[in-house]
């Protein structure tokens, strides 16, 4: 949506007013609906018995549809659709932008996160993660960020993670989410927090007798690149971790920043994979061990079978696989050509609602699907720990599962979640139900339940699902307001919202 | 009694009879006293000389000293012996359900609370670096036909570290987290209306959705019945033991949970500990009657249930100036439960002598903490992935489970 010079100006006048408020949520609320952040005056819900692609398109490609957003994608056809979401540049985020970025840690440079608290450090870049993915219309870029945050998994409660946890995330996750792969690989062997997590700032040889510390090798090749049966061998990790020896983090004076000692660096020849990394090239070692590993045809199957278990199904097909992987051998490893080669193909557009919401994307499609106005204060942070999923807490570098059965545990959380939503009794979390309602079902409209439950699941519901809705309907407890919220409270807990 | 007043037992059954099943599983229940117990205190070697050379003050009395009036360590097997202020535990010990493992511990050489709580958290030696807790590895490891909808649960309001990396580990502070909060109040209304849902479900989602129901009602039926703790038992005025008696009222109405744990602290007692009574008798009171009571609770129940008592280090065998102790090496670890091999005192006893001990006075470690936690999860849980569960270590049993 461009923007008129006068919008920009209310924009600007907003913001700043917001900071001489700062920290005045209502003043940043203002502004993003100033911006376009409200729920529109109209929403026509899918209909069909089927899962409207476009619902379809948006749930796997994004967050889940804004009320609105399914109509916008519909009027401008999906590959186009695609294509704005993979240039993300060109995408107006204002609205998000001021709900988001102004939490002080998330943008210090490296290093000086230091002086705040560790828990003020972990909330901020949570917060921060939740309103990005919740408010962004680069919607495609933060499931991107979401997935290499995965891929490139550390948890923040080891050692000093937490305080350099951020550039990682903003250097080079954000920055790189549709760029090149090398990009990623090289950023996050070479930044802070990685060095901290998998002890790569522990890994030298001072002296001859020095064995080197493996552990992020082996972590480069298992998770990042090859895969765990990409054809490395034990001699592998260790000649990869000699190539990577002498990298580590500053103490003392420039605390937190990452430099290479020569001298603990072992710059004698090595062979990694059959290739040869000749004797006496010193820190040029880590771009000659990711030229071998970047290269590797496996690395290219391993990349691309995750990136369609996240978008595609747990047990993606091996056609799509292979011509995903052969977009990464044909660019060099540009993610943008894989993630456009997935989302237009036909085993995508047929892959239905075959994925299990992990609880951070259960919370935020639902807070999107009722268009919620948050602050992602602690409360709602608390939810997405009882259900299972901390953010940047998952303990082992293989960040969390993309599987189906481990989130199919209790349901106390999200049920607990959906209706606390509803009723807006999540502390400085809200949703606007009414207006919503005018906008799905104009007045007059027959059978509102049938209309919501449509716009919340992407398709009409079930004769079961329309008749356990509206037997609790007309049940008796609670004012009809209340009744009518809790109604839609258990369309996000029925089965079919825990689905994507 | 009366037909009208019908036995806790027979109550539960009438209000569970014809719900569907839910499988009822075995718990593991974690206590961990925080700040490092005084294991020589509680399990009294009397029958080492050295032990009364080192603690003229401290020392517990032997238990044939004719002269203590105030109290004397409580016989075992001759050699050692229960604090008094254990005393409740003691009946459990001789029915075979109690089992006692001393001098056991961790490599652990800091000394430092965090440290080496830390270390015997993510269950393993000093310096290594694992990835989330023992506990949570184990439940991430085992056989995942067990998975239940009960979550693991933490009392109190934060996960520990040993749950770290537990599927959907829940903190619990009461009952009402086992339920919906509705702004209606028409719970039962939500609840029929999630019935119809689910069971019209044909996804994976279904069966989830029907346990968690099913948990829902049982936790409800729990808040409505007979609150009075089975079996008499008698539980203390504690907030440890209101997290034991909610542990049981969740197993006892079969949705217990796969693992629970809780936390006793206070036991960093530099400082005039006391000997027979005072500050630490009062702690190891608290504990003994809780777990006591717990046991009591769970009557038949106990069989699907151990509780492993654990504590990040033991204190120095020499009283300090002041009365108390400092941080030391090796502790004890206790054992409750059906499927224990109780009424025994295990671990090599290695002796108080000036050369036998470890760094400035402390008691040395001779039964490693992972073989008895490898032990309980092998024997009493099924886990075959010890691998998985205590990376890089190669565990001894010691026979402490049946």
């Amino acid at each position: 949506m461009p923007l008129s010079r006068r919008d920009f100006l209310q924009t600007g006048a907003f913001a700043g007013g917001a900071l001489a408020l700062a920290g005045c949520d209502g003043v940043y609320r203002q502004a993003a609906q100033q911006l376009g952040q409200t729920i529109p005056r109209s929403v026509t819900p899918p209909s069909g018995v089927g899962l409207d692609p476009f619902h379809h398109l948006l749930s796997r490609a994004g967050f889940g549809p804004w009320p609105g957003d399914v109509e916008r994608a519909r009027s401008m056809g999906a590959e186009a659709w695609i294509d704005e979401q993979l240039a993300p540049e060109s995408i107006d985020d204002r609205a998000c932008d001021l709900r988001a970025n102004r939490f002080e840690t998330v943008f210090c440079p490296g290093g000086e996160a230091y002086e705040y608290r560790r828990p003020v450090v972990h909330e901020e870049l949570a917060r921060f993660t939740l309103l990005r993915a919740l408010y962004s219309r680069r919607q495609l870029h933060e499931v991107m960020v979401e997935f290499w945050s995965d891929h490139f998994n550390m948890d923040i409660g080891k050692a000093e993670c937490a305080w350099l946890k951020s550039s990682h995330d903003r250097e080079v996750l954000r920055a790189h989410a549709l760029g090149r792969f090398r990009d990623l690989v090289r950023g996050t062997a070479l930044s802070p927090a990685m060095l901290v997590y998998l002890d790569g700032r522990a890994n030298k040889r001072a002296r001859n007798e020095d064995r080197p510390n493996e552990n992020f090798a082996r972590e480069l090749l298992e998770l990042h690149t090859l895969g765990v049966h990409g054809g490395y061998t034990q001699r592998d990790v260790m000649e990869a971790a000699r190539a990577l020896t002498g990298w580590t983090v500053r103490k003392g004076w420039r605390k937190g920043s990452v430099e290479f000692r020569a001298a603990d660096h072992d710059d004698g020849p090595k062979e990694v994979l059959g290739v040869t990394i000749p004797a006496g090239h010193g820190e040029r070692d880590l771009d000659l061990l990711l030229d071998i590993v970047l290269r590797h045809p496996s690395t290219s199957r391993h990349l691309a079978v995750k990136l369609c278990r996240r978008f595609v199904s747990e047990q993606p097909p091996e056609s799509l696989v292979e011509r995903v992987a052969e977009a990464y051998r044909s660019t060099n490893g540009e993610i943008r050509p894989m993630v456009r080669a997935i989302l237009t193909s036909e085993e995508f557009r047929r892959s239905a609602a075959l994925k299990v919401k992990r609880p951070f994307r259960y919370v935020v499609s639902a807070l999107r699907s009722l268009g919620a106005d948050t602050f992602a204060h602690r409360p709602l942070l608390e939810y997405l720990s009882r259900m299972g999923q901390p953010l940047f807490s998952y303990p082992t570098p293989d960040g969390y599962p993309d599987e189906n059965a481990p989130w199919l545990g209790a349901f106390f959380w999200r049920w607990n979640f959906a209706v606390a939503l509803v009723t807006n009794r999540i502390g400085k979390t809200s949703v606007d139900l009414r207006a919503l309602n005018d906008a799905i079902a104009p007045p007059g409209a027959a059978a509102h339940s049938a209309r919501w439950l449509r716009h919340l699941l992407g398709r009409d519901g079930t004769p079961a699902e329309q008749a356990a809705i509206d037997r609790f309907l007309g049940g008796s407890g609670g004012t009809p307001a209340q009744r009518q919220a809790e109604a839609v409270g258990l369309i996000l807990a029925s089965p079919g919202f825990q689905w994507f | 009694m009366t037909d009208s007043c019908p036995s806790r037992r027979a109550l539960l059954r009438s209000l569970f009879f014809g719900l569907q099943p839910v499988k009822p599983g075995r718990t593991l229940v974690c206590v961990f006293l925080r700040g490092g117990a005084d294991g020589l205190n509680m399990i009294v070697p009397h029958g080492d000389d050295r032990y009364y050379t080192l603690r003229p003050t401290l020392g517990v009395p032997r238990p044939d000293d004719r002269t203590a009036d105030d109290g004397r360590a409580i016989d075992l097997d001759r050699f050692y012996g229960l604090h008094p202020a254990l005393a409740p535990l003691r009946p459990i010990y001789s029915a075979g359900r109690l089992a006692i493992v001393h001098a056991a511990g961790s490599d652990d050489q800091t000394r430092s609370h965090f440290e080496a709580q830390d270390q015997m958290e993510h269950g393993v030696r000093m310096n290594q670096i694992a990835s989330g807790g023992w506990l949570g590895r184990h439940l991430r490891a085992r056989n995942a036909a067990e998975e239940r909808a009960m979550p693991p649960v933490a009392l109190g309001t934060s996960i520990p570290e040993s749950l770290r990396g537990a599927p959907a580990a829940a903190t619990l502070t009461s009952l009402d987290d086992f339920s919906i909060n509705t702004a209606t109040g028409d719970l039962r209304g939500l609840a029929e209306a999630l019935e119809a849902l689910y069971s019209a479900d044909s996804t994976a989602a279904a069966a989830c959705g029907r346990e968690t129901l099913e948990v829902m009602r049982r936790v409800e039926r729990l808040k409505h019945g007979a609150d009075a703790p089975a079996h008499s038992a008698s539980y203390p005025d504690h907030e440890f033991a209101r997290g034991l008696r909610l542990v049981a009222r969740l197993i006892q109405a079969g949705v217990g949970p796969e693992a629970a744990c809780l936390d006793l602290g206070g036991w960093d007692t530099h400082f005039t500990q006391g000997a027979v009574s005072g500050l630490l008798p009062g702690l190891m009171r608290t504990l003994a009657e809780s777990l006591a009571a717990f046991d009591a609770d769970l009557g038949d129940s106990g069989e699907r249930v151990v509780t492993v008592v654990m504590t990040e280090f033991g204190r120095r065998a020499y009283e300090n100036v002041s009365f108390g102790t400092d941080h030391g090496r090796a502790g004890v670890m206790f054992l409750m439960g059906g499927s224990v091999a109780g009424g025994k005192v295990y671990g090599a006893w290695p002796g108080l002598g000036e050369d036998r001990m470890d760094g400035p006075g402390d008691l040395a470690v001779t039964t490693d903490y992972r073989d008895v936690l490898a032990e309980v999860v092998a024997r009493g849980f099924g886990q075959s992935r010890l691998g998985d569960v205590f990376p890089g270590h190669t565990p001894s049993f010691r026979g402490v489970m049946r």
